[in-house]
Formats: C-alpha cells, sequence, structure tokens
C-alpha cells in the first residue's frame, strides 16, 4: 500500500514537473550574473556589487570568488551583508592596494551554477569616497552686503590626514525653484564663500568631494539657507528715486511758471545777438565772400604791417643819393641783406635803442658785402626808406633814430645827400669816390663790428664803399651812413657803427671806405657808437663833424667817451685817400677818461683804391676812431 | 630591500628648518607633478585600450610581470604609513628611475603605431617623458635634503623588448602591457609623495 502511494506521489510530481507546456514555467540553471561594480570609499576597503541573471525559477545563491594576482589561490568574499544584496565587501584585512584582484561572481541554483565574467580591479582606481559630512551654511555680511559662507568635513571614513587620500570638493547652490545650479570649484579647500546672491531668498547648497585620481562622490544632503531681505540697501534706491523725481516736478513747475509768463522758448533759447562790429557789413556776411570781408575788416590806416624782416623796423640810415647810381646787384645785395637780416634777427639784441651801431649778431661778411652793394637802390631805397621812415617813428625814442621822412625819397638827382632834416640843416650833396669793388667788399668786411667780435680790420673809421660793382657807377657818389644799430638795410651795406653823417656841400671826397686791417687790434670793450655830424664843409676840404650825444646814450654806461671826444673834423684826404678826421678837442666832463689821444683819432679809416679819383661813398666811422686805440 | 619602518621624524624636522626653499614647497612641487604623469599615463592607457579592445584584453599579461615587481613596495595603508620619509622618497625615485629607459622604447613603439590615434600618443607619451625628468631631477634635489637613505635608490633592470622584428600586434600589446604598469607604478609615487608632503606640511593642514 506504502509503495503504491509513494508511486503515485513520484508520478505526480513527474506529471507536475514535466508538463511545462500547460504550466508554462521552465527551471533552468542560474542566469549569468554580472559583476556591476566595485568601489572603495577610502582606499582601505572595498566593496563589489553585481547583478543576478535570472534566477531559472528556482533559488540561486551567489558566491563571488575572487583571485589575487601573484597569487592562485582562490578566495571567497566573507562579507555578503554589510553592502547590501548582492554585494560583497572586502574588509581592510583583505584588501590590498596595488594589486590586481581577479573576481568572479557564481550564481547557483538547483540545476546548475553560472559564473560571471571576471573583472580585474586595482583597488586605487576604484575609489569613491562618500559626500562631505557636516555641511554648515551661514549667511554673513560684508559692508552691509550679505553672503554665503559654507564650510563642510570631510567624510569620516576618508583618511585625508595623513595623506593618504587627497580630495578635492565642489559645492553647488541655486534658489529655491531654480532649476540650475551655480557650480564652485572649491579646491581642497573645506570654507567657501558665495558672494553671488540674489534678494532675499532660499538658498540651497550641496557639496561632493573626489580622489586625486577617482570618482566623484555623491551629493552631501541639501542645506537650506534663508536670506533676509535687504531694505537698507534698497533704501538708498529709494531716495535717488525721490530726489530724482523731486527735481522733475521742479523743473516742470519752473517750466510752467515760465510759460504763463513767457515764451517758453525765449526763455530756453534766448535770441542771438547780431554782430555789431563798426563798419561790418551784415550783407558782406551773408554775401559769404571772404574776400570782401577780410578786405573790410583791414583797416586802411593801419600801420604799416611789419615787414618782411623786423630787422627792418631798426633800420635807420641816411642815405645820400648818387645819381647815375646803377643797378647794382640789387637781389644779390638784397640776399646778402637778407640773410644778414635774419642773422641779426636770430640774434635779439634787447636793447634796440641803443645808439652804437656795434651789433652782436652782425655777419660781419655777409654784412659787409651787402652793405656796399645794396647802395645802389633807388626804388628799392624809396620804398624801404619809407618803410624806415615809418618804423623810425616807433623807434623815436631810440637815439639811432635820426632819419626822417625826408631820407625816404631818394631821388635821381645825383648827389642829394639825404639828411635828416629834423636834426641837421640839409646837406649840399657831395660825391664820393667810389671804391674798387673788391676792395670795398674788404672794407665792408671789416667794418663790421660787433661787440664782442674784434671785426678784422675795424680799426678805424671808414668809408665803405657803395656799390661794388665792376661798373665805377657811383659819380657823384653819397654816402650813406648806415643809422641802424642792428638791422642793416636792404640796400644799405651794413655798418655797425654808424655815423650821422651830414654833408654840408657838394664836395667829391675822395675818401675811401677802407679800414685799416688792425690785425691784433682788441676791442677790448664796448664801442660806444659816436655819432657824427657833418656840419659843415670846409674850403679846404674838410668835413668837419659834429659829434652828437644822444641823451640816451650808451644805456649800458658806456664810458662816455663819446662826448668827451669830437671827431668832427674832417682834416682832409691825404695821398692814399684816407679821410682823416680830426677831432676837436672839446672835453666835457665825462665819466671816464678817455685813453684816447685826440690826435688818435684822426684816423683815416678808409683807403680808397688808387684808381677811384673819384670820392668813394662810405661811411665815416668815427665811434670806431675814438675807440681804437692809437697807433 | 629591508623595510624601515622607523619614521625619523628628527630627519625631516630638521631638514625643513634649514634649507632655503623649503621642503614642503618642494614636496608640493613634486606631488602636483607626479599627480599630472599619473594623470597623463592613464588617459594614455585607456587611449590604447580603446583601440584594441579585444585581443588586448584576451591576451593582457599579468601585472606581475612589470619589471618593477622585483620593488618592494607597501601594499596597504598600514604599511605604507609605517615607512620612513627617507625610504619613501627612495621608493618613489627608485621606481621613476627605472622608468626612464623604457619610456624611451614607448616613444619607439608609439611613433611606429598603426594606429589611427598615433600622433595623439606620440604626443602624450613625450609629454610624460618630459614630466618624469623634470619629476626625477626634483626628486632628486629633494633627496640631497633628506639624507643618505633617501639617496639610494634600488636598480631594477628592464629588459628590451627581445625581439625587434615583432609583430604588430605583439608590439601592440606589449605596448598596452608596458603603459598599464606605468600606470601603476606613476599612482604609487604619487602616492608615496602625498604622504611626504602631508608629513612635512604639519603647521600647514590645508596642505593635506
Amino acid at each position: 500500500m506504502k509503495e503504491v502511494m509513494e508511486e503515485a506521489v513520484l508520478l505526480f510530481l513527474l506529471l507536475v514537473i514535466y508538463t511545462p507546456d500547460a504550466q508554462g514555467t521552465r527551471y533552468s540553471p542560474p542566469g549569468k550574473p554580472e559583476l556591476t561594480r566595485c568601489r572603495s570609499p577610502e582606499k582601505e576597503t572595498f566593496t563589489c556589487w553585481w547583478k543576478p541573471g535570472s534566477d531559472g525559477g528556482l533559488p540561486t545563491t551567489h558566491a563571488l570568488y575572487y583571485r589575487k594576482e601573484n597569487s592562485d589561490t582562490i578566495y571567497e568574499c566573507s562579507d555578503y551583508h554589510t553592502a547590501g544584496e548582492n554585494s560583497c565587501f572586502f574588509n581592510k584585512n583583505d584588501t590590498s592596494i596595488w594589486v590586481n584582484y581577479n573576481i568572479t561572481v557564481v550564481a547557483s541554483n538547483a540545476l546548475g551554477s553560472t559564473f560571471s565574467d571576471p573583472v580585474d580591479i586595482d583597488v586605487v582606481y576604484i575609489v569613491k569616497p562618500n559626500p562631505p559630512e557636516k555641511v554648515t551654511v551661514t549667511v554673513m555680511e560684508l559692508k552691509e552686503w550679505p553672503f554665503l559662507r559654507v564650510s563642510w568635513e570631510p567624510p569620516h571614513k576618508a583618511d585625508t590626514r595623513s595623506g593618504w587620500i587627497t580630495l578635492i570638493y565642489e559645492l553647488r547652490v541655486k534658489l529655491e525653484g531654480d532649476d540650475e545650479w551655480e557650480m564652485h570649484l572649491a579646491g581642497q579647500q573645506k570654507l567657501f564663500n558665495i558672494f553671488s546672491l540674489r534678494s532675499g531668498g532660499t538658498y540651497h547648497v550641496q557639496v561632493r568631494c573626489k580622489p586625486d585620481h577617482g570618482f566623484w562622490s555623491e551629493w552631501s544632503s541639501t542645506s537650506h539657507i534663508e536670506i533676509p531681505d535687504y531694505l537698507h540697501r534698497e533704501k538708498s534706491m529709494w531716495i535717488l528715486i525721490a530726489v530724482f523725481s523731486a527735481f522733475i516736478f521742479l523743473i516742470l513747475t519752473w517750466s510752467l511758471h515760465m510759460s504763463s509768463h513767457r515764451s517758453l522758448k525765449h526763455c530756453i533759447l534766448p535770441p542771438v545777438p547780431g554782430p555789431k562790429i563798426k563798419g561790418f557789413d551784415k550783407q558782406l556776411l551773408k554775401n559769404g565772400k571772404s574776400e570782401d570781408l577780410l578786405r573790410v575788416l583791414v583797416v586802411s590806416d593801419f600801420p604799416p604791417t611789419t615787414p618782411s624782416n623786423y630787422e627792418d623796423m631798426l633800420v635807420e640810415y641816411l642815405e645820400v643819393y648818387v645819381p647815375q647810381e646803377q643797378e647794382v646787384l640789387l637781389e644779390e645785395s638784397k640776399d646778402l641783406h637778407d640773410s644778414c637780416l635774419k642773422f641779426e634777427g636770430s640774434t635779439s639784441d634787447n636793447d634796440s635803442g641803443r645808439v652804437s651801431c656795434d651789433s652782436h649778431t652782425l655777419l660781419m661778411d655777409k654784412c659787409g658785402e651787402a652793405k656796399e652793394e645794396g647802395r645802389q637802390t633807388d626804388q628799392e631805397d624809396s620804398t624801404t626808406e619809407a618803410e624806415a621812415q615809418g618804423q623810425q617813428k616807433d623807434w623815436d625814442q631810440d637815439t639811432l633814430m635820426y632819419a626822417n621822412g625826408d631820407i625816404l625819397s631818394p631821388e635821381k638827382s645825383s648827389g642829394r645827400v639825404k639828411t635828416w632834416p629834423s636834426v641837421f640843416s640839409p646837406l649840399p650833396q657831395y660825391t664820393l669816390s667810389l671804391p674798387d669793388q673788391t676792395s670795398s667788399l674788404e672794407m665792408a668786411k671789416q667794418h663790421c663790428y660787433s661787440d664782442s667780435l674784434f671785426c678784422p680790420g675795424s680799426t678805424s673809421s671808414y668809408l665803405t664803399h657803395l656799390g661794388n660793382n665792376d661798373n665805377e657807377t657811383l659819380g657823384p657818389g653819397s654816402w650813406e651812413i648806415c643809422l641802424s644799430n642792428r638791422q642793416p638795410y636792404s640796400h644799405i651795406p651794413q655798418m655797425q657803427t654808424c655815423q650821422q653823417v651830414r654833408s654840408h656841400s657838394d664836395v667829391n671826397i675822395s675818401t675811401i671806405a677802407r679800414k685799416q686791417e688792425p690785425a691784433g687790434l682788441p676791442l677790448p670793450f664796448f664801442r660806444p657808437t659816436a655819432y657824427v655830424e657833418v656840419q659843415r664843409f670846409d674850403e679846404e676840404d674838410m668835413v668837419v663833424l659834429q659829434s652828437i650825444v644822444s641823451d640816451h646814450g650808451f644805456h649800458e654806461g658806456f664810458p662816455q667817451m663819446l662826448q668827451q671826444e669830437d671827431y668832427s673834423k674832417v682834416k682832409g684826404v691825404d695821398s692814399n685817400n684816407m679821410l682823416l678826421l680830426q677831432t676837436e678837442a672839446m672835453k666835457e666832463d665825462g665819466d671816464g677818461t678817455t685813453p684816447h689821444k685826440p690826435t688818435a683819432h684822426i684816423h683815416t679809416v678808409v683807403s680808397t683804391q688808387d684808381e677811384m679819383a673819384q670820392p668813394a661813398s662810405g661811411y665815416v666811422d668815427t665811434a670806431t676812431i675814438f675807440t681804437l686805440p692809437t697807433y | 630591500m629591508s623595510k624601515n619602518f622607523n619614521v625619523d621624524p628628527k630627519v625631516l624636522y630638521m631638514v625643513v628648518s634649514s634649507s632655503a626653499v623649503p621642503v614642503t614647497d618642494l614636496l608640493d612641487r613634486a606631488s602636483q607633478r607626479s599627480d599630472k604623469l599619473h594623470a597623463l599615463s592613464t588617459s594614455l592607457s585607456q587611449e590604447l585600450n580603446s583601440h584594441l579592445p579585444l585581443i588586448g584584453r584576451v591576451i593582457t599579461p599579468r601585472p606581475s610581470m612589470c619589471h618593477t615587481a622585483a620593488l618592494q613596495t607597501p601594499t596597504d595603508k598600514t604599511q605604507t604609513l609605517q615607512l620612513s620619509e627617507a625610504n619613501l622618497l627612495s621608493l618613489a625615485r627608485s621606481l621613476l628611475q627605472a622608468w626612464m629607459d623604457p619610456l624611451v622604447d614607448i616613444s619607439t613603439s608609439a611613433n611606429s603605431l598603426p594606429h589611427p590615434a598615433r600622433n595623439i600618443i606620440s604626443n602624450q607619451v613625450q609629454e610624460l617623458q618630459e614630466h618624469s625628468k623634470s619629476l626625477e631631477d626634483g626628486l632628486d634635489i629633494l633627496s640631497r635634503k633628506m639624507g643618505p637613505v633617501a639617496q639610494t635608490i634600488s636598480f631594477l633592470p628592464y629588459l628590451r623588448g627581445n625581439d625587434i622584428s615583432q609583430d604588430r600586434i605583439s608590439s601592440l600589446i606589449n605596448l598596452q602591457f608596458l603603459m598599464s604598469c606605468f600606470r601603476r607604478d606613476s599612482h604609487k609615487i604619487d602616492s608615496f609623495l602625498k604622504v611626504l608632503r602631508c608629513r612635512a606640511a604639519k603647521l600647514q593642514p590645508q596642505m593635506c
């Protein structure tokens, strides 16, 4: 009986088991499990998780086996529970680093077991720490501006103190309700300030960490912090708005007020006054013709505009007009003159009114040449004289100013001596012989003086030749005496030392404007320029020169030697065609003593050419005379 | 090689107080460089693996065959922290020195790779060599400040690839193997230096 029962049960069981079609279930060995991941939180332990395959309808068990490199021993996981289901936890004793683990999971059930694929891991490569702990967020203030201070601690398991693990941190912030987080990388520090806060509200903060060569941890639990509204910050803005609106209100009120009394337009845009220039024609302006305008602006009686060179203004001269003047190389002289002028102009002499013609700046050579050459210009003279006259008016104060308007008109008439009528009586015409051309040039050169320079040949007075050209043009000749202290006139050869010469008669003075070579003669001091006035011309063919002492005198305190000596007498012309000047002993009480003897001052300044029969026009440089020591 | 588990703080502190450039700074710089070295080796290793998946995985030589396996190194934290500073430095220097020649070989074979990413790999290998060299120099300087023990270097012979005429697959596999060995060793170096850094910076906990 029992045996029948057992067989029936077995049969029943078999039927049940082996009728799958009817029931749809089938038992099979377990499916292949799969190791999903292994992680180590602190490089001291690690855990592996797997995913089981199908269980085949039967209870299956899993087992994990591992093998370390260098060893063939197979170990089984000793802890399947600490880490949860389907996990294996390797404790410290079982964990070795820098060692490869070969891990396999086996699933087994009643029908069999299935091995998973083996996995090789090295613990140091699978480090994923726990999230940071004790995250604290506080609100702090910096100059009335709030910011968040977040601080945290590393996960307690990670040993960062010994340097076993090096962690870097990252945190993220967002306002409640926002979708996006604001990320901040914090490096190895455990403290972080967040300044990018907006208005009041609730903020969420989270922190996570990562080892130097590993995986990021999970985010820490969210910390909530509430930022109060900072009204006082906004208060300042309200104040600003209030002030601004008050200002606008005031403007509106004022504009309304203005509009009620007067046209607002009139207030804001007052009428533009028209121009009130005398003699100015608005129509001209409207016509828009600039030329007319400019012409109108230019006043006719405006003092003559500045000459080409301001030196011209300083030029005074006595021009003795030679009738038969020829056009000497005007251009050349002019060029020279210009160059001289320019040169002179460059160095400004403060004391423009100085009587002495000594000029620091005169270029000897050029000036000398210019002196001689430029004399011829008639027309030029006229204009220049006119200019000079005009300029001279300005220089009235100047002691040098002796020229006047009468000089201005050079005439072609021969032998008219132009003088300064205001000062002197008109001089009779006289003629001077023209010296040789070259020599005149030389002499002219030599006659250049400067205060400091020792002009070669500036020994004695001289008469420069005028018109140094091949043609002995100067018939009657004329004296041209340069008055300018500094700036020679264009057509007048420059003469440093100028004399006022008055020719009293029409006498041929065969004087030669030629200075001796005063080689080695030093000019010890300033040569005060002396002005000599030709008073008369004696029958003896003597030119009496009267020294003229200007009131202005020699500002620099020159020894008033001029007062003491009077070289007003032309003794005569010697055989050498030298003009001998003679001083009249008129000692005045002067400041200084004159070392010069009267006789000494009788120098013939220049020697003309022997050929020159005619008296040369030249300059009598009495100043030089007296300054020079006797020899 | 005998392990010296005695920590000798006197040597370290003396060094710290007398050096012109603080040892902490030197260690910090060395740590940064070793960090970079390991990162480079990791990326290079992954680059190689990605292009040679199947074959490489199957025939991957075991890491115990690395030529530096002869050098005994700690295998867990306890052992590591027991090492003296001089020992740690000596180990790091030995490992680094052992890789100077192999890196040349790696560079050569990387240049002749039948590999689509050959240029990238070559560049990375070259960068690797540069970093290794500079780290070696830095550790040299450090070792002089830390006494004779730190200056001893264990010699680890490296046997070049026997067959120059290796087929390409074999050379590639060899390359992968070498890179995996180097990756691990660079991690060891990095770990030792960071432990050293933290020990030297007692007054600067933020370094740890």
